[in-house]
């Protein structure tokens, strides 16, 4: 079986070289938020910008052959994750001036491409790739989708962790470090709301791809099942405060609960179903990719 | 040329002798005048606050030590009394300059790391140029000690975090809100502790503040004061907890000011939306048993001090961080003053080339052109300063001890034939 990843010594080098910059930009954030080196502060920013650009040269040689289409693998999916979620919090870095919530966005990241990595070395290829505009908008919305869920999972978790240590008068690092409550709480609701777009947006391409392909949808996939519990559930928590009366801290749990659920089902589907979806791949592959 | 500081302060005296010493900024002057105009001192500089009196002194006679400074203080303000020499400290040369750095940066406060003291430096050292009592040595220390200050400000975070509770209650409301301009807050108390949060509130840009208090002209005293004219009766304040993000109080009560049950219900018709109770009265205002509400942070000044002890804690641990910059501008700053020890060798040795070259020139006035002269002029004074720029720079150039001058300068007189210095034994 061909390995393209491994086979190729740049690929394979950039691969290494991506994940050890993720682990190097991580550590520097992390630094920073403990109070370490003047040398993380002044060199994160330029670390993370760094990441970022050898992570896009990456992807960008992983695909050239291929027309610059993404493989329909887990791994693939799964650096692409890790590259939304740097870019997104990049983003919330350079436009709320925020800088001390990198370390746990960036641990998730890093955590994302470490296993993106440790896949492409299991993987026998690198799955097919997308092709029609339906099922590009599919796999992309799913990739955003999957990054603003880990976002608002995250930031939910850092506001509990907030205002417990506000609650219990324990003024330590965090206390000193992260954001206020109200900008946490905007945050989550932001990323929530970026994720249900996105998530609508996947289901939606992934049936306009489907119908084009003439393949049969086999509505009791449980793929599908989950898909749509938990864009129901996603959908329920942006109108569960104003519907319910829920408070902010009852929304963090439920986004944290949402999060590490999709999670284990990502990691489970990503193990058990290599390509990702079991689907036909008639129509919707490129060719020469299987 | 010596330095010499002695003084009073927090650490040397107690508050009833620091008044008995306490100079008015007139009074400084007119001392200042005295010290230069009776010969005492070259130089001279006070420093009074409410926690120091301290003179900075460049003496002008040999017998002008730090023990006759105390003397001439204690009796200046007819201290005899109330006042001994034990009750100064008494500093020289360096660790004067140590000592007025370690001030201005604010690590020699009573409160770690407060904001004032470099504002009370500058003044001080306005008041002797005034008077001009600051020469060259003073206004050197003065604007060596405003530089440490800026870069202990800027490089450590010995000025970071509240100290006082009513700051604290403020670092905590921006802790759960982000922006105190759109929250509406409920000052219940107009005393001198509800003024001061109101007001530290109002510096972070608070702006919807309501005042309640059981004397209703000084909630509108205070409300006019802070540009808010929002007063609520104080008999009917609590129909209204439900409209505020966030409550301070701190009024004198037997009984708690705020419920539990009126709090509750508050909290229902506010759809659980958090609020902050600041409860900075003594006993306390508010029933302790609403912070079990959901959403509700209640925080009393035992709280509050818990913020207090965490930034103590982290302004003393910046303190080897200002040590450091203290002690590399202490090094510039001994460097300049060796220089000063230099000087006058500098001024003998351009002196003695420059008549040599005067004298040179003019065997030839009246025997070359104008034009010629000129040429010869310019010409002489390249040769003499590339002559004199290796000896300068020698004796410019850093020592390790003050001890290293004499022989310096001594090399130089004796090489270029120098008359005899005086001052250099000074």
């Amino acid at each position: 079986m061909e390995n393209a990843v491994i086979n190729n010594t740049l690929l394979a080098s950039l691969t290494l070289a991506v994940s050890t910059l993720y682990v190097i930009t991580t550590g520097l954030y992390a630094a920073d938020f403990f109070k370490g080196p003047d040398l993380a502060k002044t060199w994160k920013q330029p670390a993370l910008i760094l990441t970022i650009v050898a992570h896009i040269a990456f992807i960008g040689f992983l695909t050239a052959p291929y027309g610059y289409r993404l493989g329909y693998s887990s791994y693939t999916i799964m650096s692409m994750v890790s590259l939304t979620l740097a870019v997104i919090y990049m983003f919330i870095e350079f436009t709320t001036k925020t800088d001390k919530t990198g370390f746990f966005v960036l641990s998730f990241a890093s955590g994302a491409e470490i296993l993106s990595t440790i896949f492409i070395s299991l993987a026998s290829n690198e799955g097919p790739a997308f092709n029609g505009l339906g099922i590009g908008i599919h796999l992309f919305s799913a990739i955003f989708s999957f990054s603003a869920i880990a976002i608002a999972g995250l930031y939910s978790f850092l506001y509990l962790l907030l205002f417990r240590q506000i609650k219990k008068n324990s003024y330590g690092v965090l206390f000193e470090n992260l954001p206020n409550l109200e900008v946490l709480e905007r945050l989550t609701q932001h990323a929530v709301a970026f994720g249900f777009f996105f998530l609508t947006l996947s289901i939606a391409g992934g049936a306009a791809g489907l119908l084009m392909s003439n393949e049969s949808i086999n509505i009791f996939d449980p793929k599908l099942i989950g898909l749509f519990i938990i864009w129901m559930l996603y959908g329920t928590s942006i109108f569960i405060r104003k519907f319910l009366g829920w408070d902010t801290q009852h929304q963090a749990y439920l986004l944290i609960i949402l999060f590490v659920f999709i999670t284990l089902l990502v990691m489970l589907m990503s193990i058990y179903s290599p390509t990702f979806h079991s689907v036909g791949t008639e129509g919707i592959l490129a060719p020469g990719r299987i | 040329m010596n330095i010499v500081s002695v003084g009073v302060n927090h650490k040397t005296a107690p508050i009833e002798i620091r008044e008995r010493i306490s100079l008015s900024e007139v009074q400084a002057k007119e001392f200042l005048n005295e010290l230069i105009s009776s010969g005492i001192a070259q130089e001279a500089m006070v420093l009074s606050t409410c926690n120091r009196t301290e003179l900075y002194v460049v003496p002008g006679m040999p017998e002008v030590t730090g023990h006759y400074l105390k003397e001439y203080l204690i009796a200046y303000q007819n201290a005899e009394k109330d006042v001994r020499p034990e009750h100064f400290f008494n500093r020289f040369y360096c660790n004067t300059a140590r000592h007025l750095f370690e001030v201005s940066s604010a690590i020699d406060s009573l409160v770690l790391g407060e904001g004032q003291i470099l504002g009370q430096v500058k003044n001080a050292y306005r008041i002797a140029v005034e008077v001009q009592s600051a020469g060259i040595l003073i206004t050197r220390l003065c604007h060596t000690a405003f530089s440490v200050a800026k870069k202990v400000k800027t490089n450590t975070r010995i000025m970071e975090g509240a100290v006082s509770v009513s700051y604290a209650a403020v670092e905590l409301a921006q802790k759960i809100f982000s922006n105190l301009s759109m929250k509406k807050i409920l000052l219940v108390g107009a005393g001198e502790t509800g003024e001061l949060a109101a007001k530290h509130m109002f510096q972070k840009n608070a702006r919807n503040i309501t005042i309640t208090n059981r004397t209703i002209s000084k909630a509108e005293t205070l409300a006019e004061e802070l540009g808010t004219n929002q007063v609520l009766p104080f008999e009917t304040f609590r129909e209204h907890l439900h409209d505020f993000d966030i409550i301070i109080t701190a009024v004198s009560t037997k009984d708690y000011a705020i419920k539990a049950p009126e709090m509750h219900q508050a909290m229902q018709k506010r759809r659980l939306k958090p609020v902050i109770i600041l409860d900075l009265g003594l006993p306390r205002n508010v029933d302790p048993e609403i912070s079990r509400l959901q959403n509700m942070f209640l925080k009393d000044i035992d709280d509050l001090k818990h913020i207090i002890d965490k930034n103590l804690e982290m302004r003393r641990s910046e303190l080897p961080k200002v040590n450091s910059i203290i002690d590399e501008e202490l090094v510039g700053f001994g460097q300049w003053i060796n220089t000063l020890k230099v000087r006058p060798t500098i001024v003998d040795l351009q002196s003695k080339f420059l008549e040599i070259k005067e004298k040179e020139l003019e065997r030839y006035r009246h025997k070359v052109s104008e034009e010629e002269l000129r040429r010869m002029e310019r010409l002489s004074d390249r040769i003499l300063k590339k002559i004199l720029h290796h000896p300068i720079k020698m004796l410019k150039a850093p020592v390790d001890t003050a001890d290293n001058i004499p022989s310096k300068v001594n090399l130089v007189r004796n090489i270029f034939d120098l008359e005899e210095q005086n001052q250099l034994n000074k």
